[in-house]
């Protein structure tokens, strides 16, 4: 059965709808028709004949055309009567956006269960409740209440991202605009009473648009199926993962020391493991990973070549190369020969290969020929252009990349924001390679470049 | 539920009659049989019950030998005075034998006394833990870490989805911060990693075959330079 509905409906009622600033459905409304959303909306609200200039419905029964998804945000008491009314139309999908249901506890569990029981008995597929619902940013369809100026809506790209949080979808969203990260799909599915991240796996797996999936997750819907969901995936596709919620207790009442050793998180990590997915810590690494798996292609091995023209930098990324099980192995032989016959003395040209300040854009790519290009010792590599020397133009982002495509190797580069490097950044990502602000955070991307690389599959 | 073309045909009827007795957690003599039959090495045992039962048996396997007991009501068994290693004769054999017992009849009074598991003593090296817990989201897992402190203080084990290979066990067993333990650490031989391996992967098939496995647990499980032998262990059923 596919979630087809949820991202490119052809007719959508929202209810509850009205121009009320107050209430989110104004914005899930006012959001779409900024979007361009070029399906049919059809407002639903008994007290409104016209709801931004477009004709208001009073009841889901009163619409005679077919409606591919309803989009629900009324209080959550009012829920199962909307349901129960959207099956007698025959509308099989919904998203429902409103709080009030399993999250409370109490009387919120047992509002839950009846919805489930209305959707599984009428067949109709559900994402939430207590949710932002969806983006699909080529179809131009959205459910978030959340207004694009407020939070900027990423460009089309191809990172899909999968969150039980609304509140990280929604920040995510706003990082990945301003990093440049284009998106294909987003879905936040809160309680996830129905839809979740296994089968939305499944979905994106068959997704064109999507290369990358980034998940933050604090437990799983299914663990059997979410394993052979991303390992089927995880071949043509990569996977990231946020695990939040890590300090969770040992096993309940396990009994032997295995049991009591195993946190829910140990056992997270495993199955990540089995089913090729990269793990991240943080917002960052998170936000980091998609973005160099989306530009760059695994390493097939972790020897890395470590390029600058900054003395200090290249020691210190050798350093995190190192604790990060990076091996920045010594420049072999015919390498250094080749080298030493174009460059002068002065140049050090073990491993990190240091031009010194007084090398220019031409440098980097006489180095990257002969250490990458001409040979295959290393798998990957790391530049660092330091550009403030006279001798370093923004053309050097044009060599660089033109090297690293001609070695088919990654390369990730690393270069310290600044008001004039950020416009150099640019130009290095507009080419396809990616720019990290800082040692860490470039080391970081090429370690999960080589551990995808060691995983099966891609 | 249970797989019908299982190798570990011998343990499931084990744990079948345990079942049966309503019992949710394998006495240690039962667990051993489990491992034992499962093709994983252990020295000689058997369960005695009566101190005559004791010297015959143990002359036969030969000192030094361990003496622990076997009660349900009794979970860990060193914490009551339960076990006595380094037993060297017939007479130790004896005086250890009523001492166990006094030691259970002061410490927990009402247990109920199967008998007392007598197993031959193995040299000493280095212990590890070999375990698998089946998680009611992820299904069966299999762990491996050094015994002692490195799991208890340091938490030093490797977690994997069963069942694994034996290139994945061999991952595992490198992945821990302790491996050079295993592996030769200041001149000392390096210990039968392989073997080691083999036994994961046959921990992990355990609990993947045998659905009514809730927890098992090779505690420890000794590892030689040539070949491991299990020394204690523990399965709880579902």
């Amino acid at each position: 059965m596919t979630l087809e509905k949820f991202f490119n409906p052809k007719s959508v009622a929202v209810i509850g709808a009205t121009e009320d600033p107050k209430n989110i459905t104004s914005t899930i409304i006012t959001n779409l028709i900024e979007m361009g959303f070029a399906g049919k909306l059809v407002p639903v609200n008994p007290h409104h004949d016209e709801v931004f200039g477009l004709k208001c419905y009073p009841s889901l029964p009163d619409i005679k055309e077919q409606i591919d998804l309803a989009v629900i945000s009324i209080h959550s008491d009012y829920v199962p009567e909307v349901l129960e009314q959207q099956a007698g139309c025959g509308i099989k999908n919904a998203i429902i956006i409103s709080g009030g249901f399993a999250e409370l506890g109490g009387k919120g569990v047992e509002l839950e269960e009846r919805i489930k029981n209305i959707c599984r008995d009428k067949d109709i597929r559900l994402i939430g409740p207590n949710c932002i619902g969806v983006l699909d940013n080529y179809s131009n369809f959205s459910t978030s209440f959340l207004p694009w100026t407020k939070v900027k809506r990423p460009e089309k790209g191809n990172l899909g991202i999968l969150s039980q949080s609304g509140s990280y979808v929604v920040s995510m969203m706003d990082m990945l605009s301003l990093e440049g990260i284009g998106v294909s799909k987003v879905v936040s599915y809160g309680n996830r009473a129905d839809v979740g991240e296994s089968e939305l796996i499944e979905y994106l797996t068959d997704d064109e648009l999507t290369h990358v999936i980034g998940i933050y997750m604090e437990s799983v819907d299914d663990g059997r199926r979410f394993i052979n969901a991303s390992s089927n995936c995880s071949r043509s596709k990569h996977i990231v993962a946020l695990k939040a919620g890590r300090h969770d207790s040992g096993i309940e009442a396990a009994k032997s020391h295995t049991g009591a050793i195993a946190g829910r998180y140990e056992i997270y990590k495993a199955a990540f493991r089995k089913s090729g997915i990269v793990e991240v810590n943080g917002l960052e690494e998170f936000m980091d990973a998609c973005k160099v798996l989306l530009m760059q292609k695994p390493a097939k091995g972790n020897k890395v070549l470590v390029l600058t023209n900054g003395g200090g930098f290249g020691v210190s990324v050798s350093d995190m190369c190192s604790d990060t099980g990076l091996d920045v192995a010594h420049t072999p032989a015919s390498i250094r020969e080749a080298l030493s016959e174009k460059f002068p003395e002065y140049f050090i040209l073990k491993n990190p290969i240091d031009m010194t300040g007084s090398s220019g854009d031409e440098d980097y790519g006489i180095a990257m020929k002969s250490a990458l290009v001409d040979n295959d010792f290393f798998d990957a590599a790391i530049i660092i252009p330091l550009m403030p020397p006279p001798t370093m133009t923004e053309g050097v982002a044009g060599i660089i990349s033109q090297m690293a495509k001609e070695s088919g190797k990654p390369v990730v580069i690393c270069m310290v924001s600044g008001i004039y490097t950020e416009k150099i950044k640019a130009k290095f990502e507009e080419k396809g390679l990616p720019v990290f602000p800082s040692p860490e955070r470039c080391v970081k991307a090429m370690s999960v470049l080589v551990e995808r690389g060691r995983m099966n599959g891609c | 539920m249970v797989a019908k073309d299982t190798k570990f045909k011998d343990a499931l009827k084990v744990i079948e009659n345990v079942q049966a007795s309503g019992r949710k957690i394998l006495f240690p003599d039962e667990a051993m049989d489990v491992i034992k039959s499962s093709g994983i090495s252990t020295p000689a045992y058997t369960l005695v019950k009566t101190v005559h039962e004791a010297s015959v048996e143990t002359k036969s396997m030969g000192f030094p030998v361990v003496l622990k007991i076997v009660s349900p009501d009794v979970l860990h068994k060193s914490d009551v005075g339960g076990v006595v290693i380094g037993v060297e004769n017939e007479k130790e054999v004896e005086r250890n034998y009523a001492e166990i017992m006094n030691n259970l009849f002061k410490k927990v009074p009402d247990a109920d006394i199967m008998g007392i598991l007598v197993e031959k003593q193995m040299p000493k090296t280095t212990e590890v833990i070999v375990g698998g817990i089946r998680d009611e989201q992820f299904g069966p897992t299999v762990m491996f870490g050094l015994g002692g402190i490195f799991v208890e203080l340091f938490k030093d084990v490797v977690f994997r989805i069963a069942p694994v290979t034996e290139t994945e066990a061999l991952e595992m067993i490198k992945e821990i911060k302790g491996y050079s333990v295993l592996n030769g650490y200041r001149g000392a031989e390096r210990l039968d990693i392989q073997q080691l391996a083999r036994t994961v992967v046959t921990i992990s098939e355990l609990i993947s075959d045998i659905g009514e496995i809730k927890e098992v647990e090779l505690n420890p499980l000794l590892v030689y330079t040539e070949g491991v032998t299990a020394i204690d262990a523990r399965i709880i059923i579902k």
